[in-house]
């Protein structure tokens, strides 16, 4: 084996284990969020209709499980086809030409995710200096002072899934070159068919 | 200079740039390319912004309660009910398929949803009856565009949060326009099956086996009561109607119907945190989007070609029409409201068109390009639902489709059609 196709073999496999690790965290907490948001939103029906008693809170909380959320399922539904684009050309494309255009494609979405990051990384360090406007961690029910949290860590989310997105991508350029460019089987993601078919 | 921006979005979606990363690029490239960088900065915030939105929370709730409500054995009972009020006709099953669909677009957003729920249990039931699987596959498919067209709707929510318009009076003006595309199928079907001699197998069901069936149904029924009414009746938000739908489907899916079960919450609810990722990313590139589209004069440049062509707004729906069927073969409903509200509705709203009315006009036009060939989303399911080919089926669908492109134009070109409830209870004035 040409030792350029060996040494991309084994990032590859690595980067994919990699990810599918992490993303099956990432699926776990996402359900985690969004079953939180409804229970979130359902309090603040109930308190508003029935106790007569608007929390300040959840409006709040739940757009913060929203964002995580996002963050964390997102690199999922892109490594497993999600994200929405149109496949018309490859079918009038001889095969070669068509799969390096998908290795193209993949690099102009590499490169709008690498800016990303660096705008994400911006915004976080902005979010040091505010305060969110409701969600507080109640120290004080343990003798210290409630505390406001910052908006950083809600800014977090979308740098955090673009992270794990920059890494699908990189598997994704690597899947594609080395299905093009050498006869190797490489690993498939089952979790979407245990997914698809409960 | 950044007017290019549009020519060169259109090129990298073409050639298959996923939708969120064109909405980016094509802006991204321009503003560096024009030494405005910075922005590319405010790129970035409008996302986040984007995203970061109470009514846009609906989406991820409605896709829930659609998943729950598929899970949970309510599909069923939808269509006992169905086949109780319309069973006996001639081309029973047919008229049932398009009944449930109507009954099932009260209770979930999305015409991908409905074709698999309402396919995989109607399409092996009509074969059986003696109806080709091409014509139950056609069927399945044409009526389950009313989905999103019937309150509570994905793509709406999406349209009045991208256009800042009230998501009720959206679902409010959808209401007449489901029913209209649903009654309009059955007529279709009535001629097609004198025509074509359609089986007739069941008796009349009696009233009393009406009221047993309406009985069964009636826990699902009252999803669209709850929505509608609460919003309605100042009860709730849309968004809070949304998480209270998908409270109440878990509910009586666990505990009423029992069809749900506990081990299976996650599996729902991880499936529906993935599709509305993936759309809530979207509409967040969508909002960047149109910062760039209003920046760059965009709809003001359009609006001057436009009105070169004709200034007479009934031609130019006309045109409209056939330019969003066009859009619609190839692209999702959702990512084409996304990508298309910003640049035509400011200039149809000027041109007098009322802004519910417009968006009932792009949303009903774009939905039913889901069910039309060569990208229909809702071809591709009916076709793994049945197991007939895509171009089979997008052959037998073409009477249907004619009949919703009629239909289109009535709504086009008759606003009572779709404004007359939102004017009515005050959600559109």
């Amino acid at each position: 084996m040409n030792p350029a196709i060996k040494f991309l073999l084994i990032v590859f496999n690595y980067l994919e284990k990699i990810n599918t690790f992490f993303l099956r965290i990432g699926r776990q907490l996402a359900w985690i969020a969004i079953l939180l948001m409804v229970i979130v939103i359902m309090i603040q029906v109930f308190f508003r209709y029935v106790l007569n008693n608007a929390l300040p809170w959840p409006d709040e909380l739940a757009r913060f499980l929203m964002l995580w959320m996002t963050g964390f399922i997102a690199p999922s539904a892109y490594r497993w086809g999600g994200f929405v684009s149109i496949n018309m050309l490859d079918r009038f494309l001889p095969k070669i030409i068509s799969n390096l255009l998908f290795i193209l494609l993949l690099v102009v979405s590499l490169g709008v995710l690498i800016i990303g990051i660096q705008l994400g990384i911006k915004h976080i360090n902005a979010g040091w200096i505010f305060n969110s406007s409701s969600i507080k961690i109640p120290l004080s029910l343990i003798g210290g002072k409630t505390e406001n949290i910052k908006l950083a860590w809600m800014y977090m989310s979308l740098p955090v899934g673009i992270v794990f997105l920059i890494s699908v991508n990189v598997e994704l350029i690597l899947r594609s070159f080395l299905s093009t460019f050498s006869k190797i089987d490489l690993p498939l993601d089952f979790d979407k068919e245990k997914l698809e078919n409960y | 200079m950044l007017v290019w921006f549009l020519p060169l979005f259109l090129l990298f979606l073409l050639i298959g740039l996923p939708v969120f990363f064109s909405l980016l690029a094509a802006p991204g490239i321009l503003l560096w390319l024009n030494d405005q960088g910075r922005d590319a900065a405010m790129l970035y915030r409008n996302i986040y912004n984007g995203i970061d939105s109470f009514p846009l929370m609906a989406i991820p709730f409605f896709m829930l309660a659609g998943e729950l409500m598929n899970r949970g054995g309510i599909t069923l009972r939808l269509v006992e009910f169905s086949q109780a009020m319309m069973g006996h006709l001639r081309g029973g099953l047919a008229h049932v398929n398009i009944l449930s669909s109507m009954l099932f677009a009260g209770l979930s957003g999305s015409a991908v949803a409905d074709t698999s729920a309402i396919g995989s249990m109607l399409i092996p039931a009509m074969e059986k009856q003696g109806y080709t699987k091409k014509f139950a596959a056609a069927i399945t498919a044409a009526s389950s565009v009313i989905g999103p067209i019937i309150p509570p709707s994905g793509i709406m929510i999406i349209y009045a949060y991208v256009m800042g318009e009230s998501v009720a009076a959206l679902f409010l003006a959808g209401i007449i326009p489901g029913i209209l595309v649903g009654v309009s199928l059955m007529i279709a079907v009535k001629f097609m099956a004198n025509k074509y001699n359609f089986p007739q197998v069941t008796r009349k069901a009696t009233w009393n086996e009406r009221g047993k069936a309406s009985l069964k149904a009636f826990f699902p029924l009252m999803t669209p009561v709850i929505i509608l009414g609460g919003i309605l009746g100042g009860i709730f938000t849309p968004t809070e109607a949304s998480a209270v739908a998908a409270a109440y489907a878990m509910f009586i899916g666990l505990f009423v119907l029992k069809s749900l079960k506990w081990t299976d919450l996650p599996k729902v609810l991880t499936k529906a945190a993935m599709i509305s990722s993936v759309v809530l990313l979207l509409v967040g590139a969508a909002m960047a989007f149109k910062t760039v589209v209003s920046l760059s004069h965009a709809p003001e440049h359009l609006a001057a070609f436009v009105l070169d062509l004709t200034d007479n707004p009934y031609i130019l729906l006309f045109l409209i029409n056939i330019l969003l069927f066009i859009v619609g073969m190839f692209l999702d409903a959702g990512p084409a409201i996304i990508i298309l509200g910003p640049i035509l509705g400011p200039v149809f709203v000027d041109l007098g068109v009322h802004p519910v009315h417009f968006a009932m006009i792009m949303s009903v036009n774009l939905t039913v390009g889901l069910a039309t060939p060569p990208m229909g989303l809702v071809l591709f399911v009916a076709s793994s639902v049945s197991g007939e080919r895509v171009e089979t089926i997008a052959k037998a669908i073409l009477p249907f489709l004619a009949v919703e492109v009629i239909v289109i134009f009535l709504i086009t070109y008759f606003p009572a059609i779709s404004m007359t409830i939102p004017l009515m209870t005050g959600f559109a004035k």
